[in-house]
């Protein structure tokens, strides 16, 4: 390292490193911009000093936030009860009408109970959206021509 | 097959020789002892258009979501600005005069709501909240460009639709959020789905599905794009003389428009209870497991 | 009281022939940090909400579920309806046929056809419909052999993709032709469930997956015969999740990743009607087995 005060021999062709007392631009230690920006990326992952403070309920609170959870709780099994309920009568109901076809018209039922494997739901049915599209509807629909 | 063969055979002759008694070994390959009236089968159809938009949360589902939404935000880690705004950016200074910054704990100063801790300029004791830089630069922008911007404010559309204002039962934009359901008025008046009967000579047999694929194409016009849910018929009303099997398909797009013929003259796009309102109370009981209650 | 005697005093002599103490610590699982006094936050449920862990689960509607249950779920009650249909049984260990004296106490034969035993094939009614379990996304960046700041931009980009704390993936084993050693840190792993599953499926499904070019779809082949599909999204393809293209320039480098989804259906068939109901399309021919 060259400098001022050292005893290092200078050809007068060599550029000459002039040394001003100034801030430091390049801190000690430093770790590279790329060591850097790791390290910030593992920090939006860690906790560290990120943890807002725990909640420190009172007894009274505490309480309040039992029931509530138990009420939804409660909820959320009679809907899932309703729902099972609803699906299993939906079974009911598809059993009844298969028995039925059996007995009545064996090529219908063989044409009902035909395996569907491969089926696969349109990609035009689309999950709900929280709200509606520009366009709610499409009505221009025209079957394709099968020749 | 020989079963099902003789079974035809033995369909056909009993419709030439109606009302006459059957034979012994006729019962016997029949395999039930009924009356020699020839049946109906008939193949309902349970079209529905599934909802375009979310459910209606109920006031408990709205309260316990706001709470537990409330819960989270105070319980959420620190806004990493650093990670997102780089030291030393304009967008960083832009997003630092957006905020209110926590009040910082002084030595000697009394602080009435407690003394604060703050960690990466978050008060620790309450929930963060982040506010966005508005970007002036759309703003002043006006007219043509307000269209295509990407940063112009997002106004959602209405989920209330003009179809909802005006009741009209016929559109399919009316209640997007619960499933509608196709029903037909015959001649009696009496509201039901549409049914149609499936020819029972081996040539033009079809299956249920197809049978109530094309009934539908017949009744509604060519203009409408359908997905028939399954081959298997969800449910049955009747007995086994006039038996009606219902089967479930979608409306994906297109319109019903209901052609000129002599069975029904109306329709409406209905949910599951204005159905029950307008259509018999046995008909509704025996099919109302196979509807959709949103 | 009487007192006897003894003129042996010794050890074998003092004790009784069986313990009197019934080994209920050797029968019963305690947890032995639970008995300390220290920590008793720690000892709460994770949903309790006096444990530092606590964490809302339902703070908004979940549309997804919601779809599944109000459309989905009875659709495809019909859809794999099957008249009197029985349980077919997967392939099991057999028993030996004693022709020989060595069979006796002899472990059980593997199953015929198949290296594991199979589980059985339920007919689908109304307890059993197929559903979502979860979704596990894993990204492996091979670079990461010799960069080890790499799994950590990895397991990054897999939290700001899913909102979810992603877990380190190491490597299993040694492979010298690739220059992989056992143990190093290859990348990140994170297995979503509830609403941040149905969360990053509708991103996919609505934002990314259309924005591929060419974008055929899910491959009809894929599936491994118990309910699970896998899909892979290139490192450029990840570049379309929202929260990666509005920060381009902290994204110098992204990672492609595997996903995997869990279902509860039983066969390969059902799990791709299931997905499929998602928007998720399919091409391909069919593989059924």
């Amino acid at each position: 390292m060259s400098s001022p005060w050292s005893n290092n021999s200078r050809k007068l062709s060599q550029p000459v490193l002039q040394f001003v007392r100034g801030k430091r631009t390049k801190a000690k230690g430093a770790l590279s911009p790329a060591v850097q920006r790791v390290i910030t990326q593992l920090s939006v992952m860690s906790a560290g000093r990120k943890q807002p403070k725990m909640l420190k309920l009172s007894r009274e609170d505490l309480i309040k936030h039992q029931t509530i959870q138990n009420c939804w709780s409660m909820y959320q099994r009679e809907l899932r009860e309703k729902r099972n309920e609803q699906l299993r009568l939906q079974y009911k109901s598809t059993e009844k009408a298969m028995t039925l076809l059996e007995q009545l018209d064996p090529e219908l039922f063989e044409a009902a109970n035909a395996s569907e494997a491969g089926k696969r739901f349109p990609l035009e049915l689309k999950v709900p959206t929280e709200f509606p599209p520009d366009q709610v509807w499409y009505y221009n629909y025209k079957p394709k021509e099968e020749q | 097959m020989r079963l099902e063969e003789a079974e035809v055979f033995v369909n056909g002759l009993l419709q030439q020789h109606k009302g006459g008694s059957m034979t012994f070994q006729q019962v016997a390959l029949r395999g039930m002892a009924t009356a020699s009236k020839p049946r109906a089968i008939k193949a309902g159809l349970i079209l529905s258009r599934i909802p375009i938009v979310t459910q209606e949360a109920t006031t408990l589902e709205k309260q316990y979501y706001e709470y537990q939404s409330e819960l989270e935000r105070r319980l959420m880690w620190t806004f990493p600005q650093y990670f997102y705004f780089r030291k030393g950016t304009l967008s960083e200074k832009r997003f630092l005069a957006a905020q209110r910054g926590p009040v910082s704990r002084q030595p000697g100063v009394w602080f009435p709501k407690g003394v604060p801790d703050v960690r990466h300029n978050r008060e620790r004791r309450t929930k963060q909240e982040v506010t966005l830089p508005k970007s002036s630069e759309s703003e002043s922008l006006s007219g043509a460009n307000n269209e295509d911007d990407v940063s112009r404010p997002v106004v959602p559309n209405s989920r209330i639709t003009d179809a909802d204002r005006e009741n009209d039962t016929t559109s399919l934009e009316r209640q997007l959020s619960s499933t509608l359901y196709l029903i037909v008025k015959n001649a009696a008046g009496k509201w039901a789905f549409p049914s149609f009967s499936v020819p029972l000579d081996s040539e033009a047999k079809k299956p249920l599905h197809i049978t109530a694929e094309a009934g539908l194409r017949e009744l509604g016009g060519p203009n409408i794009n359908t997905w028939t849910v399954s081959n298997t018929p969800a449910g049955v009303l009747g007995d086994a003389q006039a038996t009606e099997f219902m089967i479930k398909s979608h409306i994906v797009s297109g319109r019903f428009v209901l052609q000129p013929q002599k069975q029904y003259d109306a329709f409406a796009w209905l949910t599951k209870s204005e159905i029950q309102q307008r259509v018999e109370e046995a008909y509704f009981k025996e099919l109302s497991c196979i509807l959709a209650d949103n | 009281m009487r007192f006897i005697r003894g003129f042996s005093t010794t050890r074998s002599t003092c004790k009784s022939a069986c313990s009197l103490v019934k080994p209920v610590h050797h029968l019963v699982k305690i947890d032995k940090s639970k008995l300390s006094p220290r920590f008793e936050e720690l000892k709460y449920a994770k949903n309790d909400i006096r444990s530092p862990g606590f964490k809302p689960v339902a703070t908004h509607q979940d549309r997804v579920v919601d779809h599944y249950h109000n459309t989905l779920q009875p659709d495809l009650l019909l859809i794999n309806y099957s008249h009197k249909a029985q349980v077919e049984r997967g392939a099991k260990k057999r028993e030996w046929d004693n022709s020989s004296p060595y069979h006796l106490n002899r472990q059980l034969r593997k199953p015929k056809g198949s290296a594991a035993q199979l589980p059985d094939i339920h007919p689908i009614k109304w307890h059993n419909i197929p559903s979502l379990e979860s979704v596990v996304i894993n990204c492996y960046a091979k670079e990461s052999k010799e960069n080890q700041l790499l799994p950590i931009t990895a397991a990054l980009q897999l939290q700001q993709i899913t909102g979810c704390k992603p877990q380190p993936v190491y490597a299993r084993t040694d492979v010298p032709s690739w220059k992989v050693r056992r143990g190093t840190r290859m990348g990140a792993k994170v297995e979503l469930k509830g609403r941040p599953m149905s969360q990053f499926l509708s991103t996919l499904t609505e934002i990314v997956l259309p924005r591929i070019r060419e974008y055929k779809g899910i491959s009809n082949r894929s599936g491994n015969r118990f309910g699970g599909l896998s899909f892979g999204l290139t490192s450029e393809d990840v570049r379309f999740f929202p929260e990666i293209e509005s920060n381009q320039d902290l994204w110098p480098k992204t990672f492609g990743l595997h996903v995997n989804i869990n279902t509860t259906a039983q066969n390969d068939v059902q799990a791709r009607t299931l997905v499929s109901g998602f928007a998720f399309p399919f091409h391909g021919p069919e593989r059924t087995k």
